[in-house]
């Protein structure tokens, strides 16, 4: 055995990160804080690496948003429309590679961003943004962590990470038997973990019994542990704050081990990927999901019309079916280009005053940020996969059809 | 009582399917000295080759595996006898350089050509389980670990009794003598690699009926056999076997009685332990540390 191996695998792959990662240089000044020219944005992506599927729908949402207001002359500033102009950068689903990337963006003369996909990517350029003065809409960064540090310049236009699993409680607590016992499992990542802290807080209000607590390292395919400490506890209902993978491994190993809870399952963000059902087929029957949006949530703007408009236009623009990935990049996208126009300039400073004080509905729903950043004024969805497709079924204004319930056909 | 008999249950069935990912890249290590860091990259590769049969034309994962089997191990020849063997008696820094990059080129050509969503191979038997007294016997898993022992079996019988199976020992102990020897060393090498990738795809294509899988899942799986094949040890065909089966049954006893999120970490402390008392694996054999390159 030659001890040297493992550390020559570690070195070659760092070298090779670190080369990765650096070769950006700095290039000729294209301000997006100048009057006069196309109005340029900076966003860095996680176009390769284990985030490259959301990354890509991310990618697709701001481009979207760019055609769309490009197609209407382009962002009102003052008296002139400038176009839009959205610059991209691979991150390859680093983090530090996401922070890097916002400071070439700043040395650039960009100053006005659109955030990476993830909580983690959010929180290392957020910190990035606030130094160099520059503004920031984050599109997919839901953890309640990155507003709590006191940032000026970040502004998240989806609801906060604590209602994502809190919203399928609240379905749960409104259908008939209302579960009286639940298990949560989770991802112990930063987003999961405030996710599930966010669902036992409103199960313990709605009444109910919280009768495990169970982590997985995020990115786990096999979760028999979890599901095999909770089985024993019986619990009416197991909800899980997962990611798609995670989410897959729950629902089939729990039918592999027998763990039926009577009441069904939720799985906040997996459900309602289309691959969700695919992966899983008739397993994936019912189960639970939460969204950022729906093609049903309520309101509507001059860019997109309504959530109806924007389903249709992302089908017929990329030949799928709408994603909230989709949904919330382009709302990001439009409450920066709805700043900028309100602020009449495209100065850093003016458009983070304009996003503070932003009030507008959406075809993402109410956009309007609290003192720290977040958008609290929208509700989220929740949807069930019924026939494989998920259709919304909570909040009842929203809903498309009613909830299966119990999930399980205990 | 029941619970751990369920964990313990779980975990040989899942550290089977972990021998099976391992047991090429061990035997790769082995022979050649050369750590394939493209490894996991052709297991997603042989699970995606099943996957699409399995989509387009309906075919049965386990029959699946069959033709994952032979596109890997096709490819596997290929890049030993044209790309690895140009650099095979080069520091180990350049095998490291040339397979990272073919795992780069593979992984993003994946991604090209499947995009990066999550698949699975569906199937309307591989989630049902037996139930035998108070535990549930998983089927897909029983038989991914089926697969993995007979594999691990027919592997052994293959190099102790066959005369291209013995060459290949042979090139792995001496290179320089079994060239005297009338062995073609480059040809025995490719065959190796072959091997090994063939074994890769299997392993996918079993993964992507018990679970799910994208490009970006294949370092992971690089590591997991790295981790894999030095605990069970090198120059022993049951060396993956052995280590596959204790990394399974220490996470599923670890994520059953401590948190779950201690799981890999328990893994890579049993891995320092072994080391510490058996520094040339639990089964592998000293001989390997100390073999002549010629």
């Amino acid at each position: 055995m030659k001890t040297t191996k493992p550390v020559l695998v570690l070195a070659t792959a760092t070298a090779l990160a670190l080369t990765a990662a650096g070769c950006g240089s700095k290039g000729a000044s294209q301000s997006s804080g100048s009057d006069s020219g196309p109005l340029t944005i900076g966003a860095s992506l996680s176009l390769t690496g284990e985030l490259a599927r959301e990354g890509q729908l991310t990618k697709e949402g701001y481009q979207l948003c760019q055609s769309k207001v490009n197609a209407k002359g382009g962002v009102k500033v003052g008296d002139t429309k400038r176009k839009l102009s959205i610059k991209y950068q691979d991150d390859t689903s680093e983090p530090d590679t996401a922070a890097q990337l916002v400071d070439q963006f700043n040395d650039k003369g960009i100053k006005l961003m659109l955030a990476s996909y993830g909580s983690t990517n959010t929180e290392a350029q957020a910190a990035v943004v606030e130094r160099n003065g520059q503004v920031m809409v984050d599109s997919a960064g839901a953890d309640d962590k990155i507003f709590q540090k006191g940032y000026q310049r970040t502004f998240a236009v989806l609801s906060p990470a604590t209602e994502y699993s809190a919203s399928i409680v609240d379905a749960m607590a409104d259908a008939d038997p209302a579960p009286k016992t639940v298990a949560f499992l989770s991802a112990d990542d930063g987003f999961s973990k405030t996710v599930t802290k966010g669902g036992i807080a409103e199960a313990k209000k709605k009444g109910m019994k919280v009768v495990g607590e169970e982590y997985f390292p995020a990115g786990s395919t096999d979760v028999s542990s979890s599901l095999n400490k909770v089985k024993g506890k019986n619990p009416d209902a197991i909800i899980g704050s997962v990611h798609l993978e995670e989410g897959v491994a729950i629902v089939k190993q729990a039918h592999e081990l027998h763990v039926v809870p009577s009441g069904g399952f939720g799985e906040t963000v997996a459900p309602p990927t289309p691959d969700f059902a695919k992966t899983l087929g008739d397993q994936a029957e019912n189960v639970l999901g939460s969204s950022q949006w729906t093609p049903t949530t309520q309101g509507h703007d001059t860019y997109f019309g309504t959530a109806k408009d924007y389903a249709a236009d992302v089908k017929a623009t990329f030949g799928h079916a709408p994603d909230y990935h989709d949904a919330e990049a382009s709302a990001a996208c439009l409450a920066l280009t709805l700043a900028v126009e309100k602020a009449g300039s495209a100065k850093p400073d003016k458009v983070r005053d304009a996003l503070s004080s932003l009030d507008t509905p959406s075809f993402f729903g109410h956009i309007k940020f609290n003192s720290k950043g977040q958008n609290v004024y929208k509700p989220m969805s929740v949807i069930q996969v019924q026939n494989g497709e998920a259709v919304t079924v909570w909040p009842q204004s929203a809903a498309e059809t009613k909830m299966v319930w119990p999930g399980t056909g205990a | 009582m029941t619970a751990f008999a369920q964990a313990t249950l779980y975990g040989l069935l899942q550290g089977g399917l972990l021998a099976l990912i391992a047991v090429g890249f061990s035997l790769v290590w082995g022979v050649m000295n050369v750590i394939n860091l493209a490894h996991g990259a052709f297991v997603i590769l042989g699970a995606y080759v099943a996957w699409k049969l399995n989509a387009a034309l309906g075919l049965d994962p386990f029959l699946g595996m069959l033709a994952a089997a032979a596109v890997l191990f096709v490819l596997g020849y290929v890049v030993q006898r044209y790309l690895v063997n140009l650099v095979v008696n080069a520091p180990i820094f350049i095998t490291l350089l040339l397979t990272f990059g073919l795992s780069l080129l593979l992984v993003q050509g994946m991604n090209i050509l499947f995009t990066a969503n999550y698949r699975g191979i569906h199937t309307s038997y591989a989630s049902e389980s037996l139930a035998v007294g108070g535990v549930r016997v998983p089927l897909g898993r029983l038989l991914a670990f089926g697969v993995a022992v007979a594999v691990t079996l027919l592997l052994v019988a293959f190099v102790k009794r066959t005369r291209t199976g013995m060459s290949i020992m042979a090139t792995g102990m001496d290179r320089g003598a079994a060239r005297l020897m009338g062995i073609r060393a480059h040809h025995v090498y490719a065959l190796t690699f072959g091997i090994a990738a063939a074994l890769a795809g299997m392993a996918g294509s079993m993964i992507g009926t018990v679970g799910s899988f994208n490009p970006a899942a294949a370092g992971g799986y690089t590591l997991l056999s790295f981790v894999i094949a030095v605990l069970g040890g090198l120059g022993n065909m049951y060396g993956a076997l052995v280590g596959g089966l204790v990394i399974g049954l220490v996470e599923s006893w670890g994520g059953q009685y401590l948190p779950g999120t201690w799981v890999s970490a328990l893994a890579f402390a049993v891995l320092v332990l072994v080391l510490i008392v058996r520094p040339s694996g639990l089964v592998g054999r000293a001989f390997y540390a100390s073999r002549v390159e010629v």
